[in-house]
């Protein structure tokens, strides 16, 4: 371990960084939807018009706590329904969530319990539910649920097919914005970390590696062009990921493996 | 988008798209009153693999036998846990429902619940193969499967499921995916894959020549039992399927020796649209 003292390197590779996070920034503005609820709630807008429901509302699944939470909502209920929480084996959309299968009920009245809790939440018990899982990957990432269709006691069929068709273009959007969302998160957080002039270990290490390579500030430049490699193989599909996954780790591998001189 | 383009299943049995068929030879002469006059299912064992049965509401006419909970443990080799069910209740209702509707059919059929829906969504698809593994383990006779997974690494895991099912002259009655896209084990041929018409009766159903989907039974804005001891009107191919395991049930309990095949057979021959063929 060479002994990391703060220095003039060190300095302009913390300025680097800095420069790094800026740009990283930048370029998140203009990519990112300003948030995920804003592509959600264009979502359910889309939704309740296509289907000609009274209402609309999607919840995404919390995997560490179990839950569903319903993150935007159109129509009836709508300020009610937003940040309410539901368990994963409770209800309609819970049990969409669970079985990844679509259901469509009316009469959900009938059900005196589910009216009655419901309405005590809400404010607004609908009369008939047609219930979607946002599917990604083959994990459910959420319910989508469109309520009481205008002019027509339930939702049929062919409501149900069309509804499997948007939630999957949906779905889609919301884990790619996901996606982005986390990668930047992840990518910002530790660049922020490290660009603040600390010595802690960290710090010492990524000198270290930086410092076995020439010019490491001008390093960003590659780093941001990888990354926008990685950008264009991601969209073309599962099988050129894998495969560039594959590439990247046999060469990860042998880079790690390989003897370096001093 | 080539999914998309694809029919999806239930439109199959629309009566625009309906096609009339012909059951030849002796096929032609196999009639319902043959298949299932008299039964009532008595005998037959019928396993719905689902989210549990309320086994004191009235639409299952006290005819649970017993039950089993699967869940999820990742620290077994199995990756399940199997206990008896002493809850006798059903997370949501749609188990019931499935249920309801089998026992509408043959009443006399002894109906065991295999509860494999549970909170942690990651071991979903290793819960409903544990519970379909006991089902097919356990003397089963019939197994309705309202559920399926689209998971293309449990592919394999469910065909050896679906064999074991068929060289044990079990039959597999399993709901099409509700949109149109691959589901398991509902593809395999071995099994009998339902999904929904329009029509209102319980016994009528139809045979599709263009399978994956081979049958289509009621299951359009039927009531069904629900959780609670309710009912509601619900819509989905979940519904269809035990209303072809309720007719499975019927034929088994009047012909025990029928093997899956024989009895896809007879279900073709008395199929709304397969007419004998005509004698020359």
């Amino acid at each position: 371990m060479n002994e990391a003292t703060p220095d003039a390197s060190e300095c302009r590779l913390a300025e680097g960084l800095r420069r790094l996070v800026r740009a990283i920034e930048a370029s998140g503005r203009a990519i990112l939807p300003s948030s995920d609820d804003e592509l959600l709630q264009t979502v359910v807008e889309a939704a309740a018009r296509l289907f000609g429901a009274a209402a609309s509302s999607i919840a995404l699944v919390d995997d560490a706590e179990q839950m569903l939470q319903f993150r935007v909502a159109t129509g009836a209920g709508s300020g009610e329904v937003v940040g309410m929480r539901i368990p994963i084996d409770e209800g309609i959309a819970g049990y969409v969530a669970m079985t990844g299968q679509p259901i469509a009920v009316s009469s959900v009245q009938e059900d005196p319990r589910f009216a009655r809790e419901t309405a005590k939440k809400t404010g607004y018990v609908p009369r008939s539910i047609l219930a979607m899982p946002l599917v990604c990957d083959d994990r459910v990432i959420g319910v989508i649920e469109v309520l009481d269709k205008i002019n027509a006691p339930s939702f049929g069929m062919q409501d149900m097919e069309l509804l499997g068709i948007f939630a999957r273009q949906a779905a889609i959007a919301i884990r790619a914005s996901q996606h982005y969302q986390h990668l930047g998160e992840a990518l910002l957080g530790s660049i922020r970390r490290l660009a603040q002039e600390d010595t802690s270990a960290e710090m010492q290490e990524v000198q270290q590696v930086l410092a076995e390579t020439a010019e490491a500030p001008e390093g960003t430049d590659e780093i941001m062009a990888l990354a926008d490699i990685f950008g264009s193989i991601g969209k073309l599909g599962e099988a050129e990921r894998k495969a560039c996954l594959q590439i990247l780790s046999a060469f990860s591998d042998y880079a790690h493996s390989r003897p370096r001189y001093a | 988008m080539e999914e998309e383009a694809r029919p999806a299943w239930s439109s199959q049995f629309a009566a625009s798209a309906l096609r009339e068929l012909t059951a030849v030879g002796p096929i032609g002469g196999i009639t319902r009153e043959w298949a299932w006059g008299g039964s009532t299912g008595s005998g037959v064992r019928v396993a719905i693999v689902d989210s549990g049965i309320e086994s004191d509401h009235p639409a299952v006419g006290g005819q649970v036998r017993g039950g089993i909970i699967v869940s999820y443990d990742g620290r077994t080799k199995s990756k399940v846990r199997i206990e008896d069910d002493l809850e006798k209740r059903d997370l949501f209702g749609h188990g019931t429902a499935c249920a309801g509707i089998i026992h509408t059919l043959a009443p006399e059929a002894e109906l065991y619940s295999v509860r494999v829906l549970g909170r942690d969504l990651t071991g979903r698809a290793l819960q409903f193969a544990g519970g379909l593994r006991w089902a097919i383990e356990n003397g089963m006779h019939v197994i309705n499967l309202s559920l399926s997974t689209s998971r293309e690494e449990y592919y394999g895991l469910f065909h050896e499921l679906a064999d074991a099912a068929y060289f044990k002259n079990l039959m597999l009655v399993s709901a099409a995916n509700n949109v149109p896209s691959p589901s398991y084990p509902s593809l395999y041929s071995s099994v009998i894959s339902v999904a929904a018409h329009e029509g209102r009766d319980p016994l009528t159903f139809y045979y599709n020549p263009a399978p994956p989907v081979e049958f289509g039974a009621p299951g359009i804005d039927v009531q069904v039992a629900w959780q609670n001891k309710t009912t509601i009107v619900t819509t989905g191919n979940s519904f269809a399927a035990p209303h072809i395991a309720g007719i499975v049930a019927l034929i088994r309990g009047k012909h025990a020796e029928l093997t899956p095949f024989q009895i896809k057979t007879v279900l073709f021959a008395c199929a709304a649209n397969t007419h004998p063929e005509t004698q020359t």
